[in-house]
């Protein structure tokens, strides 16, 4: 009995130990991604420039330059200033034409510019998705498969040493009783149950949580739209469509006219472009998905005119409205206000909404679920209006014990927690 | 032995079917606790409705108690609050000459909303006019016939054409109605009129620039 009890101790360490290690790594680096995301993925990428230099080797560009190492910290605070003195800061505006929005200490501080920094350089771009695919599922196999043989090894061997202390016990004549058959040992019993409860009660615990969640949800619609085409490779802003995002509650799905505004110049899909490609591999043939705007909006591609409306209902004849599928949705007792976010917060449409131009079909990014929202009113900093460089929103002046506060130095900055972003009756009413 | 067998029979199965879940796209929604609450039984934005027909005209009592249509026009003759009376004339030749006479209610733009209307331009015009207005925007390319709005004509053309034009579209180009508001398409012509001071020094000095012009016109007239 004793033997069991001992047994089952040690599984209960190794099983505490194997879960420790599987969820102690990749938290601490997530810091300088998630920053990255928030502030500078508008503008920046860590491979490549965007309408701002690429971030990875920065630091070795600024060293090869001849520059101080605190040379950036000042640079992201300053953009504005430095780009009439610093000789560095004219030629790098001279290059890409667009001088950086300045980042106060208070929206960036040092240590996170650090952070971004040495994520950029040790960022690796991600395999194009049909090929990881592919590599990931490998993985994982090969992994199994490396689990089973070791679980066999151990097994054998555990076996093995069985049967030679038996031998060797015979050899030395002591008597024991008759080894009990692995299937009927209790302690190996005991371990597979004790692994298939955890498995049965993580498996439970994840589709409970996942009911009503629709995180990844990426549905078919009727035309194969490719944000990557339209934000990513043509650089069309997301408010050109979505203008609604920065005046009211609904970001809006753009009405067929502003479609029309482009499409009725382009009419196909150029062939040399990148192939467009649909998330399961298949291909998809641009110019047929053009044609399909044209039969909803009712449009004549030859005559380059729109049907006549014979039929009086406003609309040209054969134009209907295109039943894009919604991905995004919060459930009723939940008010959400693009404007709130985007005008008044200064978001970045791809803080909520992930690296929408680089998704050819556009998938949910995040869960939408409250923890998720708590926990970015939490940590994200209110942008106080700030009378020496007109920078900040003037809104939040009415928080006026805050601003003393801030003065005085009893606080460093203002989440939006503090101002109100975690009081039930802000969002459920 | 069979038992083993059985045993590890089941183990392998356990562990393929783990492998092998949770890869392609998600195509479904999933399951919900309370659908009626997750899809709201109440008109929405974006949410389906069962009807397509349009009325534009809700005076004419024929189209009364039939399905609402929210997207409705403002009543004829009523102006929103701090708004402008709706734009009377109408999108055809005569109203492109008639446009000409109508001059920009607004004063010049002070610095918050020349920074205002620099974000606008950007958004909805610099796409394809480029972010100087010399027709050099990531579309311009491939939609071919962008007007370059520092160009002579542009720079000869009345302060109520160049609204005509950006309210109702002209040519290649669509109206801008539906994204901009009256206030914010006229701070968008005074924007442009700026855009023509900064590049009038630069458009003389070199002829290089009055080449792209040229060839966007002939991509046009194809």
């Amino acid at each position: 009995m004793s033997c069991i009890s001992q047994n089952v101790k040690r599984v209960f360490t190794g099983l505490l130990i194997v879960v420790s290690l599987l969820f102690s790594n990749s938290i601490l680096a997530a810091d300088g991604e998630a920053i990255f995301k928030a502030k500078c993925a508008a503008c920046h990428k860590p491979i490549g420039d965007l309408s701002g230099p690429q971030l990875k080797g920065a630091k070795e560009r600024q060293a090869a330059a001849g520059l101080p190492a605190d040379w950036v910290y000042k640079w992201v605070a300053n953009t504005t200033s430095m780009v009439e003195t610093d000789p560095y800061a004219k030629a790098l505006k001279a290059k890409y034409g667009a001088v950086m929005t300045p980042f106060p200490e208070s929206q960036v501080s040092k240590a996170d510019i650090d952070a971004i920094l040495d994520w950029a350089d040790k960022y690796t771009p991600p395999v194009p998705q049909a090929a990881a695919g592919g590599q990931e599922e490998d993985h994982s196999l090969l992994y199994g498969i490396l689990t089973l043989i070791l679980a066999f090894v151990i097994f054998t061997l555990v076996q093995v040493n069985g049967s030679l202390r038996k031998l060797s016990d015979e050899k030395d004549d002591i008597r024991r009783s008759e080894p009990i058959p692995f299937y009927r040992n209790k302690s190996y019993l005991m371990i597979l149950v004790l692994a298939l409860a955890a498995l049965a009660g993580y498996f439970f615990m994840e589709a409970a949580i996942g009911t009503g969640r629709q995180q990844n949800y990426q549905p078919e619609q009727p035309i194969f739209y490719s944000h990557k085409v339209h934000a990513g490779t043509n650089q069309i802003s997301c408010l050109y469509c979505h203008g609604g995002a920065q005046d009211s509650k609904h970001a809006n799905i753009p009405s067929v006219n502003i479609c029309m505004n482009c499409h009725k110049g382009i009419k196909e899909y150029a062939k040399e472009s990148e192939a467009l490609l649909r998330a399961d591999g298949t291909p998809v043939d641009g110019t047929a998905e053009i044609q399909k705007l044209y039969k909803y909006a009712g449009w004549n591609a030859d005559t380059k005119t729109y049907n006549p409306d014979n039929n009086g209902d406003g609309v040209p004849d054969g134009a209907t409205e295109i039943p894009w599928i919604k991905i995004h949705n919060l459930p009723d007792h939940v008010y959400f206000n693009h404007s709130q976010h985007v005008k008044v917060g200064k978001q970045q449409c791809q803080t909520c909404h992930g690296n929408i131009q680089e998704m050819p079909e556009v998938y949910q990014f995040s869960t939408l679920s409250m923890g998720w929202c708590i926990n970015c009113h939490r940590t994200t900093k209110v942008d106080f209006y700030n009378k020496a460089d007109s920078s900040g929103n003037k809104f939040y002046s009415i928080y006026e014990k805050f601003h003393n506060d801030i003065k005085s130095g009893k606080l460093d900055s203002v989440t939006v927690e503090k101002i109100g972003g975690t009081e039930c009756q802000k969002c459920h009413y | 032995m069979k038992k083993t067998f059985i045993i590890t029979a089941f183990i392998i199965t356990t562990a393929v079917v783990l492998i092998s879940c949770g890869s392609g796209p998600r195509r479904d929604t999933g399951r919900i606790y309370m659908p009626d609450m997750a899809y709201s039984r109440a008109y929405e934005t974006y949410a389906q409705r069962d009807s397509l027909v349009f009325f534009s005209d809700m005076s004419n009592p024929a189209n009364w108690g039939s399905k609402i249509f929210y997207n409705n026009q403002p009543v004829t003759g009523t102006i929103k609050r701090g708004g402008n009376a709706a734009y009377a004339l109408l999108n055809d030749s005569a109203g492109y000459i008639a446009s000409a006479a109508i001059v920009n209610p607004y004063p010049p733009m002070d610095k918050a909303d020349s920074t205002e209307t620099s974000r606008l331009y950007n958004i909805n015009c610099g796409v394809c006019h480029g972010a100087g207005g010399q027709a050099n925007g990531p579309v311009a390319g491939k939609l071919g016939g962008v007007r370059d709005l520092t160009s002579d004509l542009v720079l000869k053309l009345a302060d109520g054409t160049i609204f005509h034009s950006i309210t109702y579209g002209k040519n290649n180009m669509g109206g801008y109605a539906s994204q901009l508001n009256s206030k914010q398409r006229w701070l968008i012509v005074q924007y442009v009129r700026a855009l023509q001071r900064k590049a009038a020094p630069a458009a003389t000095a070199t002829t290089a620039v009055a080449a792209i012009p040229a060839k966007a016109d002939t991509v046009k007239t194809k």
